[in-house]
């Protein structure tokens, strides 16, 4: 984990996220595609069925009017008693028709009937009727709309249906024209989608009706009819625009549909990419939930197995090892490291005694060492003493060194009372005054409820042989050693003081290095025989002031016999 | 890693829940709307209604149309503007009586936060955000040209307006004028300001023509002075002699344009300013912006007794259904 690279976890979880958005993306772009396209298609066949009902109305409305024309017809050929009032019937009848025009050979306007509107006296222009239009279609023809200009101050816009009629000698043609407005019940509310629209054209792209006829009229909408006049019957998709066409029976108009491809795909698309985008985030934050949740099965073990490991690393010797769940592989990499964390700690134990029973051994064949030059020069005192019959003190002399001699073998035995090792100091102390006769003075204050505790044997003697050799030794006064046992808590302090020259901190230094001394047993030696009997916490210390005196501890545990 | 994953899940809700508004279409209660003109018995002003009803239904707006008994009472228009601010009008779509005495009522209503489109005649305010109609210098230019192209040797010319405070017709006057400079056949100018009503009209124009009978070419610069010109020239059998100019498609002046009193008609396009007003006001209140001091600017045509049936003159001529 301190290296860069990619865990574990998040390989799982970016490969399994990138899959799912992948495929996800690339299912929701086809559906969208496929969504888009059949709206498309939708919207085509809703405009074509729309179209072809108002076309159906429309040419229902236009076969209507032919069998208007047809009766009209009849009417003028077979004239009844009261053509008047027959017109004005059939006018009352028929309020889409704004008026019925009848016209000779040439042209002329021959009758005109329509309700409450008088023909002007001079018509300027008769929209209603375009002679020259007779001579191609011979058999009539349906007008573009126009406004109907022949009545004074009444101006709606017409279509006109003009048919040719065999009634006598003066009336050829028939014309009927049809307000535009009329037309609106079957073009207006026709919807296609939300906007769409539909109007109704001529065959030359005249817009006969459109439900927003006013605004193209006055510029503020524009149809393209001359892209929709070249368009065949049926659906066109042109850019945005859907237009659907239909050509009436009779031929002469088309119905056009209008509608919008962006409203469609837009509006729709929109909610339905909403909806995508919302599942989208759902599977997708399912899928991270589930690689979380796989991650932390998988990769949580193993991760407790690193920090576990790293611990043991530290520390191998306190290190409790607990356990991993998981998935069976990660229970049996567990239960490896298990064993091997055991194995190693029994390794470990093993080593460690097998060390300190090496060094003890080794210690311990030190004691047994007794410094020949000491024993030459003590038998050498008592030797002397006999020849200037000091009995009594040689005698104490001898006593002395046999003490010594004893205390220090002990039976074999590594730890020995206090008392006896205060005993063993005495001893060695009564020697070595008579060596160092008057050059020191020494004494002892001792805790009596110390004595009984055990303390390795030969720890306070090499201190106090420094304490003569280095302390005293150099001195030109009277030296004083002070040998103290005292109790403190669970440990008893054994303090040897003297007030001899001291020593820097360089001297200390080197009495903790050297493993001999001149008795055979070094300061050294003692200090490590405490540490591996009692622990690090215990062993020497030493305090010392140059030219004032040196003080030596000793910290033991109050170690009872057993 | 939960840290890195979290805000990714937080973008893509935030994401989603944008998409989710977005989506979400402008509605709710319609804009209320004031269109306040200057008349309301006039073609000309039924052609804007007319218009405005368009667009009112194709924005869904709730539009309250108001205008004067006379085409002089800016007090009026004055008071339709405070009761609009009094109702909570999101929009007014104006038409000034005076240029400068609306002045003051525009500005009340544009501090109120109305957003005040002006149609056909222009009111002395910044407060307007959009202003539609006619380019009435443009439209009296015409006026001239119709004047010009005739064969009269002399022109002696007279006027009908309205009252000089109506900022429209002071400025098709002063194109007119603008467009009669250059000839060297225009000999006099007589204007006479009425108010905009058909009978004075009539009156003044007659007593013009009684008084200068050398007068060939009579103009009425808007609907009521262009019918009662009208009239007045047919009282007097002058058509044939007077070169009668007349504004808007009045059906009186309609017909003496198929009986050749009237010689031209300037036909302005009421219903788009109607339809572009309510529209430009919509589309303000929705944030768009436009310039106020360029007119959008409608159509304006000229008709004469000859092209008076061309396809293009019925649609700008007669209104459908």
């Amino acid at each position: 984990m301190k290296k860069r690279s990619l865990s574990m976890n998040q390989i799982m979880i970016l490969s399994l996220t990138a899959i799912v958005v992948g495929i996800l993306g690339c299912a929701i772009a086809f559906f969208l595609q496929t969504y888009q396209r059949s709206l498309i298609r939708n919207a085509q066949t809703d405009g074509r069925r729309t179209i072809s009902q108002v076309t159906s109305t429309v040419d229902g409305y236009l076969s209507d009017m032919n069998n208007v024309m047809e009766l009209l017809a009849d009417e003028l050929v077979t004239p009844s008693d009261d053509r008047e009032h027959f017109f004005e019937t059939f006018l009352k009848i028929r309020s889409d028709v704004v008026a019925v025009t009848i016209y000779d050979e040439a042209g002329y306007l021959m009758n005109c009937y329509s309700l409450g509107h008088e023909v002007r006296p001079v018509v300027r222009e008769n929209l209603s009727f375009d002679r020259t239009m007779l001579d191609v279609y011979a058999d009539g023809y349906v007008s573009a709309p126009h406004v109907m200009s022949l009545f004074e101050g009444y101006y709606p816009w017409v279509v006109t249906i003009i048919r040719p009629v065999d009634a006598g000698k003066w009336e050829k043609w028939v014309a009927v024209d049809i307000s535009c407005t009329n037309i609106s019940s079957y073009i207006n509310g026709i919807g296609i989608g939300q906007r769409g629209y539909c109007f109704l054209e001529d065959t030359n792209g005249n817009i006969v009706y459109h439900p927003q006829q006013q605004l193209i009229y006055s510029d503020l909408k524009q149809e393209n009819t001359a892209l929709i006049s070249n368009l065949d019957d049926g659906s066109h998709v042109i850019g945005t625009m859907i237009y659907t066409v239909q050509t009436l029976a009779s031929g002469s108009w088309r119905v056009v549909g209008v509608s919008f491809v962006q409203e469609i795909i837009t509006d729709n698309l929109r909610e339905i990419a909403r909806l995508l985008a919302l599942a989208a985030i759902a599977i997708v934050a399912a899928t991270l939930a589930v690689s979380f949740l796989f991650s932390r099965v998988l990769s949580r073990p193993i991760h407790d197995l690193i920090s576990a490991m790293a611990q043991f690393e530290k520390n191998a010797d306190n290190f409790v090892y607990e356990p991993v769940s998981g998935v069976r592989e990660v229970q049996n990499l567990s239960s490896s490291f298990a064993h091997m964390v055991r194995k190693i700690q029994q390794l470990m134990a093993t080593v460690r005694a097998e060390e300190v029973n090496l060094r003890k051994t080794e210690l311990r064949a030190l004691q047994a060492q007794i410094n020949p030059h000491f024993l030459y020069n003590t038998l050498d005192s008592i030797s002397w003493m006999c020849e200037r019959g000091k009995n009594q003190e040689a005698v104490v002399m001898v006593n002395a060194l046999a003490q010594l001699f004893r205390i220090s073998i002990s039976k074999g035995h590594e730890l020995i009372p206090i008392r006896s090792e205060v005993q063993h100091a005495k001893s060695y102390l009564q020697i070595q005054s008579v060596r160092y006769k008057d050059q020191f003075s020494y004494r002892f204050e001792v805790d009596e409820s110390c004595l009984d505790y055990l303390c390795n044997k030969i720890t306070l003697q090499p201190i106090i042989e420094n304490a003569i050799y280095h302390g005293i030794n150099g001195l030109v006064d009277e030296g004083e050693i002070v040998i103290r046992i005292e109790s403190q808590g669970d440990d008893i302090l054994a303090t040897v003081e003297d007030n001899g020259v001291g020593m820097e901190k360089e001297q200390i230094d080197a009495i903790f290095r050297r493993s001999d001394s001149k008795s055979g047993i070094g300061i050294k030696n003692v200090n490590d025989r405490l540490k591996i009997w009692f622990g690090e916490a215990y062993g020497i210390t030493i305090e010392s002031v140059p030219d004032e005196g040196t003080r030596v501890i000793v910290r033991m545990p109050k170690k009872q016999k057993e | 890693m939960k840290k890195r994953i979290l805000p990714l899940v937080l973008a893509l809700l935030l994401a989603a829940s944008l998409t989710g508004c977005a989506g979400r279409t402008v509605s709710g209660e319609p804009y209320k709307m004031y269109m306040i003109v200057k008349s309301t018995t006039t073609e000309f002003w039924k052609s804007v209604f007319a218009g405005a009803n368009a667009a009112k239904s194709e924005y869904n707006v709730d539009l309250t149309v108001l205008g004067p008994e006379t085409e002089e009472d800016y007090e009026a228009q004055n008071e339709y503007i405070r009761q609009a601010i009094r109702d909570g009008a999101d929009a007014i779509v104006f038409s000034a009586i005076s240029y400068t005495k609306n002045a003051q009522a525009i500005n009340d209503a544009a501090s109120a936060g109305i957003k005040v489109v002006v149609i056909d005649s222009d009111v002395n305010s910044d407060g307007v955000v959009a202003r539609i109609g006619t380019d009435n210098v443009q439209a009296g230019k015409m006026c001239a040209k119709a004047a010009l192209e005739t064969e009269l040797e002399s022109i002696v010319v007279g006027i009908v307006n309205c009252d000089v405070e109506t900022q429209n017709g002071q400025e098709r006057e002063q194109g007119f004028r603008a467009g009669l400079s250059g000839d060297a056949r225009v000999q006099e100018i007589y204007t006479v300001n009425v108010p905009t009503d058909a009978e004075l009209a009539r009156q003044a124009a007659r007593g013009l023509l009684l008084e200068h009978p050398d007068i060939n070419v009579l103009a009425g610069f808007n609907e009521p002075l262009a019918v009662g010109t009208a009239l007045a020239v047919d009282e007097l059998e002058l058509g044939d002699r007077v070169i009668e100019i007349a504004f808007d498609t009045n059906p009186i002046c309609v017909e003496l344009l198929q009986k050749g009193t009237v010689s031209a008609l300037i036909v302005q396009n009421p219903y788009a300013m109607g339809y572009l007003g309510v529209e430009k006001a919509w589309q303000s209140l929705q944030g768009q912006r436009f310039d106020a001091n360029t007119l959008i600017n409608t159509t304006t045509t000229t008709i004469t007794r000859d092209t008076m049936f061309t396809i293009e003159s019925q649609k700008a001529i007669f209104s459908f259904g």
